[in-house]
This record gives structure tokens, C-alpha cells and sequence, in this order.
């Protein structure tokens, strides 16, 4: 038997110094050399753990076997059919949770850089035009999907498969909802997330742009002209805190800051014409994914000192640990146990710092993490010049004021049974518009999910009609 | 979609119109909505104001101010923008008010005071009194595109007297409220007056709705960057707007919110200039 290969194959990446000049990705990719070997320690688990922690059941074990033979093809293949994005997810899912958190090589070594061969094998595919090819039988009944997100990526991708007839209606001006917004182009290249979505119009799948469900189509007349509708419309409004200041110039959501930096392409500003001011020192409230691309942006427009600011320990952090590394080597600092009790101005209305009450940490909350404890009379001022808050995101009103009827919890996320039906009995919902802050994975996974039981709904619908 | 422009009209020696094609705009527009305009890909998302919505087309009113204004004029009939995105934003309901006015002194206040001459005046009961002002009689716009011909009570002043009454639409407003009883004011503008108009009509309880303008992306909800304080609580001028009650507006921040991005205008001014 060979040696087993306890260490993994590092992924080249671009130096700190250098991509903080830049928004091209970080990761430089695997070469089909340095693929192959990492592809190769994999153990071929007779049960492969891994799988099980899958939320779209990509068969990882085939897919590494296939890449460790140097049969590209057939791995990327092996990818698709279970993920219609695996550039993205490849690059954006949590896989230390998921597969490579329960690979068995983990017991002994590096766990198998699963996340890194997914993308690999994609971007294989992508650089030499290998596509699937997919024999779709029409059907006549036809599926609307509202958010062009990872949950009405892969909804559509799936019922396209089966033959529907999907139209993917998309507020903004471009498609891929957070992709295309919220996650930055070094850590998501956004002609991944082109080609990755032109795949859709490529079976067939009619995205429709400038497409706000509430504002100029309604949801009543998708229920009344389509055989059945799925809601992705995500979580994409931004929280506040709530605290004095918000109303300053400089003072930013991080929503905001990534839409203008991402969707907008403030950082070519005056190339692309929308502008975005980012200060000498700038303060990123919040410790999540988001917070971390919002202060790695923030660095990259021209910040010289950016902080998160935490009312926990970076410990606790929410954030990926890959997002902390790669922030941390950029520079970004770590203010742990403050929290922002308001954002100080100065007389002409701009940011000019904030006042910071020290935290410590106290009993375990719900969320299983120590909560953070205010210290009295601690409280203390720090100088920004801007002031980003990455408190996390919730589903947006505009969607909700105008489809009451659909039943909801007290935070807005649309109720759905165990198949994602809501309570009207032709919608299902996934994705954030249901969970509330999560995962583009786990979306992903809701909207192979509600393509199932959408195929099951309208299969047993066209049987009864056959009957009668 | 493409959006061919099928008509270009100067109204003045800045302000001019321009009519574009967006049957899904056009088919849902109600006074009071706006639209997102991109020239181009790397356009900004330009919040505008329509005068008209028909036959599968927008009007829209344009000031010849900033980078991206600018640019647009040099878009001609039969040239095409790359998005026209809405409507957008609440629109109030088109009821009867009884005695209503609409006051405006901006090229964005007079395409909504055309909108809701139009919307109220079909509405029986409806009293429609419309205000407008111009700096002096070279910038008043063609009759056509003035609200004359569409309300019931129209006066037009110029703030240097060369035509019409001599004044500012608030001057107007001041005489018919110490004259009778209006029931409610609509109004758009320049903003510094908007604040004006409401310390005028606050002490006669009057109902006063105004649009305000704030700098925007998405136009959904989903950016931030609009908020604004309506009794103390956030709001979003997007999707709970663009038309809040004057007397409930913390008027400071709205203006100082809406100059943030002056800096950044002129560099991209200059930028463009130079091209």
C-alpha cells in the first residue's frame, strides 16, 4: 500500500502585500499536477462521510477518485450534476463544517482540500469549454422563481433538467443575487459567477433582470400564469444597530459598502461611475463573512488601518476561519470585547470616531457562545473616519409588504413545511428567505430541494388531470 | 431590454426631456413611483422622477447637472440607455382631498407635479391646485409640459418677477392658506423650500407630503444608503418613500446626507471633462 500523505497540497495564493492592490482572487488555483496529488491522498472511504455533510449530496469520493485518475471530465461532470455552481460553491462554501470538517484524514493528517479540487475541477471545465450536455424533454408547465440568488440558481437549474419551463425574475440589473453583490470579486471572481449563471441560459432558463416581484410584477399574477412559484429572494436588507450616528456621512451598512464595491465597481471609480469614500481608519462593526469582506474591501479602496470591531472574542467570531487568516494577513486588526455604543461626528456631519463600552465574556447564550457582558464605566473614544456595520442581514420588506399572505415567522423569514412548501399550496420558499442568515450552500441546497418537491407537486397534479 | 430613447425635448436652457421606451415601467407607473436609470453598464443607478407614463414609455426631466447628467445629454433619439429599472417606491393613493395643491420649483418637482395633476384631476372632487416656480420667464418651460392645462387652479411664479407672480411657490402657498382652507399639500423640490413649505403649514395642521430625494443604489431595500428619520424611527426612502409627511422629517440630516458624495462628483467631473 502506498504512504499516505498526511499533509495537504497548499494553494498557492497572491502575498498579502500585493492583493491588497488588488480585487483578483487570493487563491491562485490548484495546477492539474498539484490537483492530482491532493486528489490522491483522499483514502476512498468504503462510506464516504464526507457526502452525508453535502447539503446539494455532490459524490465527493467518485469526484476526488476521478481527478486523483487525472480523468478531468468526468470529475467536473461527477460536480455538476449535483451542484449547477461548483466554481462558486468550490470557493465560498463553509467545507471546514462540512465535508472536509468529517473527512476521515482528518483523524490523521490535513483533511482532503475538497472545497479547493471542487473549484479546481470547474474552473477546469470552464478553461477548456467542457460543458454538460443535457438531453431536456420540454414540458408544458411552467415555474417562476423570484431571487436569481443560490437558491433560484439551482431550483432552476433543476427543474430546467426535468423539462419545465423556468423564468428566474431578478430585481437588480445583473443576476446571481449575493454573489454578484455582496461577495468580492478576490474571493469570488464575478466572471466565475457569469459563466457559471450563462450555463442557465444555456439550457433555456428565462432570467428576466429588472424584475422587482411587488413593484412591477406581482406575486399574484406569478401564482395565477405560472403552474408553481419558488421564493429565493434572500435575506438582503441590512440591520442597524440602532445606535446615535447612523444618520452620518461615512457612516455605511455594510450592505451598502459591498453593493457600491461589488455590483457597482466603486473601486474602478471614475471608470465605473458609482463613487464610495473610505476613510483613513476605518471600523467594521461585526465579526461574520461579511464583515471580514467589507473591512478586506475596505483596505483594498485605499484604508490605511481598518479594525473589527467585536463585542466578543475573535474566537467566537462567526466568520469563516479562512476569512479571519486572510484578514488578518491583510492587515486588518482585531478590536475584541467593544461594543459600539454610538458614532461620534464632528460639525460638518461626517464620522469621526465612536465610543466603545469594554465587554467581557459571560455565561454561555443560546447561540452556545459566552455572551458578551458590559463592563460599567468603561466606556472610551477611538478616531474613524469611517464606520461600516456587518450586523447581519434580514429579509427584505419590499417582497413581504406586498405578499401578506404568506405566513411568516416574527422575524419576517417565510414559514415553509419539511418539502419547503409555504402555505399556499403552488409557492415554496428557501434559501435566507426562510433561514434568516445563512449559508450560499445550504440555499443551494433548499433550492435542489424545493425543484424536487416542485416536480413531485405538479407530477401528481398532471396525473390527476389524466385521470379525470 | 433595450431602451430606445424616441424623444428629446430641451424645456429650458438646463432642464430638458427625454421620453424613453419601458413597457414594465410604464405599464405599472403611479404618481408619486420613480425609476433607476443606467446610461450604461458602468453607469451609476440614477433615481429620476417621471412626468408621464404611456403607451409603453416614460418622460422623464432632466437637469443638465453632474457627471452622469451630462453624459446623458449627450444621448440622442434613437440612441438607447442601458437600463430603465421600476417603478419604485410607494405611491400615495390617487383619492379624492378635496381642496389639493401641488407645489414645485425643481426640474424633478415639476415632472411630479405633472404626474399628480394628472392622477388627482381625474379623481371627482378633487380641487387641483398647482404651483410652480421658476428662477425667471427664460426658464419657464413650453406650455405643453407646464400643469396648466391639467388642474383647476394654476399659478406659475418666477423668483425674479420677469413673468407670472413675482416669488417662490411658498409665497403662493402662504396667501391660500391665510385665504381658505386647503385639505392637502403635495410638494417637490429643491429641499431647503420642502422644509420651508412644512414649517409654513404646520401650524394650520395641514397634511403636507413631500418627495424626498436621497442618494441611492438598489432602490429595493437593499443598500441603507436612503434612510432617513420619520418620528425618530430609520426609514428607507426607496421602499417606504420617496413621499413622507414634512412635519415628521428631521430635516438636518436629509440635507446633510445628500452632499456626501459632492467630492467625488467633481472628481468624476473632471475626469469626464478631460475625455
Amino acid at each position: 500500500m502506498e504512504k499516505i500523505n498526511k499533509v495537504s497540497v497548499p494553494m498557492r495564493e497572491q502575498s498579502p502585500s500585493e492583493r491588497i492592490k488588488n480585487f483578483k482572487s487570493v487563491p491562485l488555483g490548484y495546477s492539474e499536477e498539484e490537483a492530482k496529488t491532493e486528489a490522491q491522498r483522499c483514502l476512498q472511504c468504503p462510506d464516504p462521510v464526507c457526502e452525508a455533510e453535502c447539503p446539494v449530496s455532490i459524490k465527493i469520493k467518485d469526484m476526488i477518485k476521478e481527478i486523483g485518475d487525472g480523468n478531468f471530465k468526468e470529475a467536473f461532470l461527477i460536480a455538476k450534476r449535483d451542484n449547477p455552481v461548483p466554481a462558486i460553491a468550490g470557493r465560498v462554501c463553509p467545507q471546514e463544517d462540512q465535508c472536509e470538517g468529517v473527512c476521515t484524514m482528518k483523524n490523521i493528517g490535513d483533511p482532503i482540500n475538497i472545497g479547493k479540487l471542487e473549484a479546481f475541477i470547474a474552473d477546469w471545465a470552464m478553461e477548456n469549454k467542457v460543458t454538460e450536455e443535457i438531453n431536456i424533454k420540454d414540458k408544458k408547465e411552467k415555474v417562476a422563481i423570484v431571487g436569481s440568488g443560490p437558491a433560484g440558481i439551482s431550483c432552476a437549474a433543476d427543474l430546467r433538467k426535468l423539462g419545465y419551463q423556468v423564468s428566474l425574475f431578478e430585481a437588480l440589473h445583473k443576476a446571481g443575487g449575493v454573489l454578484q453583490y455582496g461577495i468580492p470579486a478576490f474571493r469570488l471572481p464575478k466572471e466565475i459567477v457569469e459563466e457559471e449563471l450563462s450555463c442557465l441560459e444555456d439550457m433555456g432558463v428565462d432570467i428576466q433582470l429588472n424584475r422587482i416581484v411587488g413593484q412591477n410584477v406581482t406575486c399574484d399574477a406569478l401564482m395565477d400564469d405560472y403552474d408553481a412559484v419558488f421564493i429565493g429572494t434572500g435575506a438582503g436588507a441590512p440591520k442597524f444597530l440602532g445606535i446615535k450616528g447612523e444618520k452620518l456621512m461615512g457612516a455605511y451598512s455594510a450592505n451598502e459598502f459591498l453593493i457600491r464595491t461589488n455590483l457597482m465597481k466603486s473601486y474602478k471609480f471614475p471608470e465605473y461611475d458609482t463613487p464610495i469614500i473610505v476613510g483613513d481608519k476605518v471600523a467594521v462593526i461585526g465579526a461574520g463573512n461579511v464583515a471580514m469582506d467589507a473591512a478586506r474591501c475596505a483596505i483594498r479602496e485605499g484604508a490605511k488601518e481598518v479594525y473589527i470591531v467585536y463585542r466578543r472574542t475573535i474566537n467566537e467570531a462567526p466568520a469563516r476561519n479562512e476569512e479571519i487568516h486572510h484578514a488578518i494577513e491583510e492587515g486588518i486588526k482585531m478590536l475584541e470585547l467593544v461594543n459600539p455604543v454610538e458614532i461620534l461626528g464632528n460639525e460638518d456631519g461626517w464620522v469621526s470616531g465612536l465610543e466603545l463600552q469594554k465587554m467581557k465574556l459571560g455565561e454561555e447564550d443560546s447561540s452556545g457562545r459566552p455572551r458578551p457582558v458590559p463592563i460599567e464605566n468603561s466606556n472610551y473614544r477611538m478616531e474613524f473616519d469611517t464606520v461600516i456595520e456587518a450586523l447581519g442581514t434580514i429579509p427584505n420588506r419590499l417582497f413581504l409588504s406586498k405578499t401578506t399572505y404568506l405566513k411568516k415567522d416574527p422575524r419576517d423569514r417565510i414559514l415553509v413545511e419539511h418539502n419547503l412548501v409555504t402555505n399556499i399550496q403552488n409557492v415554496y420558499a428557501g434559501g435566507d428567505a426562510v433561514r434568516g442568515n445563512a449559508t450560499v450552500i445550504l440555499a443551494l441546497g433548499d433550492g435542489r430541494k424545493a425543484a424536487a418537491s416542485i416536480h413531485k407537486y405538479l407530477g401528481e397534479k398532471a396525473n390527476a388531470q389524466t385521470i379525470f | 431590454m433595450k431602451h430606445a430613447i424616441t424623444k428629446k425635448v430641451d424645456l429650458n436652457n438646463g432642464d430638458y426631456l427625454m421620453e424613453v421606451e419601458a413597457p414594465n415601467v410604464a405599464e405599472k407607473f403611479q404618481p408619486g413611483n420613480f425609476v433607476i436609470l443606467m446610461t450604461r453598464e458602468k453607469g451609476e443607478r440614477i433615481p429620476m422622477s417621471v412626468q408621464k407614463a404611456e403607451d409603453g414609455k416614460v418622460s422623464l426631466f432632466i437637469k443638465r447637472l453632474g457627471k452622469t447628467s451630462k453624459e446623458l445629454d449627450r444621448y440622442k433619439v434613437g440612441d438607447s440607455f442601458f437600463q430603465v429599472i421600476g417603478p419604485l417606491g410607494i405611491a400615495p393613493e390617487m383619492k379624492k382631498y378635496g381642496n389639493v395643491a401641488f407645489c414645485s420649483d425643481l426640474v424633478c418637482g415639476h415632472a411630479e407635479n405633472y404626474a399628480f395633476c394628472k392622477g388627482l384631476s381625474e379623481i371627482e372632487g378633487n380641487n387641483v391646485i398647482s404651483i410652480q416656480t421658476f428662477p425667471s420667464e427664460g426658464d419657464i418651460y413650453p406650455e405643453s409640459e407646464l400643469t396648466e392645462h391639467l388642474c383647476d387652479e394654476f399659478y406659475l411664479t418666477t423668483v425674479d418677477g420677469s413673468k407670472g407672480r413675482k416669488g417662490h411657490y411658498l409665497d403662493i402657498v402662504k396667501e391660500l392658506l391665510e385665504e381658505r382652507k386647503i385639505d392637502y399639500i403635495f410638494a417637490g423640490g429643491d429641499l431647503s423650500k420642502l422644509r420651508d413649505l412644512g414649517e409654513l403649514t404646520k401650524p394650520y395642521l395641514i397634511p403636507t407630503i413631500i418627495t424626498v430625494r436621497q442618494i441611492m443604489i438598489d432602490g429595493t431595500g437593499m443598500c441603507g444608503s436612503c434612510r432617513v428619520f420619520v418620528d425618530g424611527e430609520m426609514k428607507l426612502t426607496c421602499i417606504d418613500g420617496p413621499m413622507f409627511d414634512v412635519h415628521k422629517l428631521n430635516f438636518e440630516d436629509i440635507l446633510h446626507r445628500v452632499g456626501m458624495y459632492k467630492g467625488e462628483e467633481c472628481k468624476a467631473m473632471t475626469a469626464f471633462e478631460k475625455q
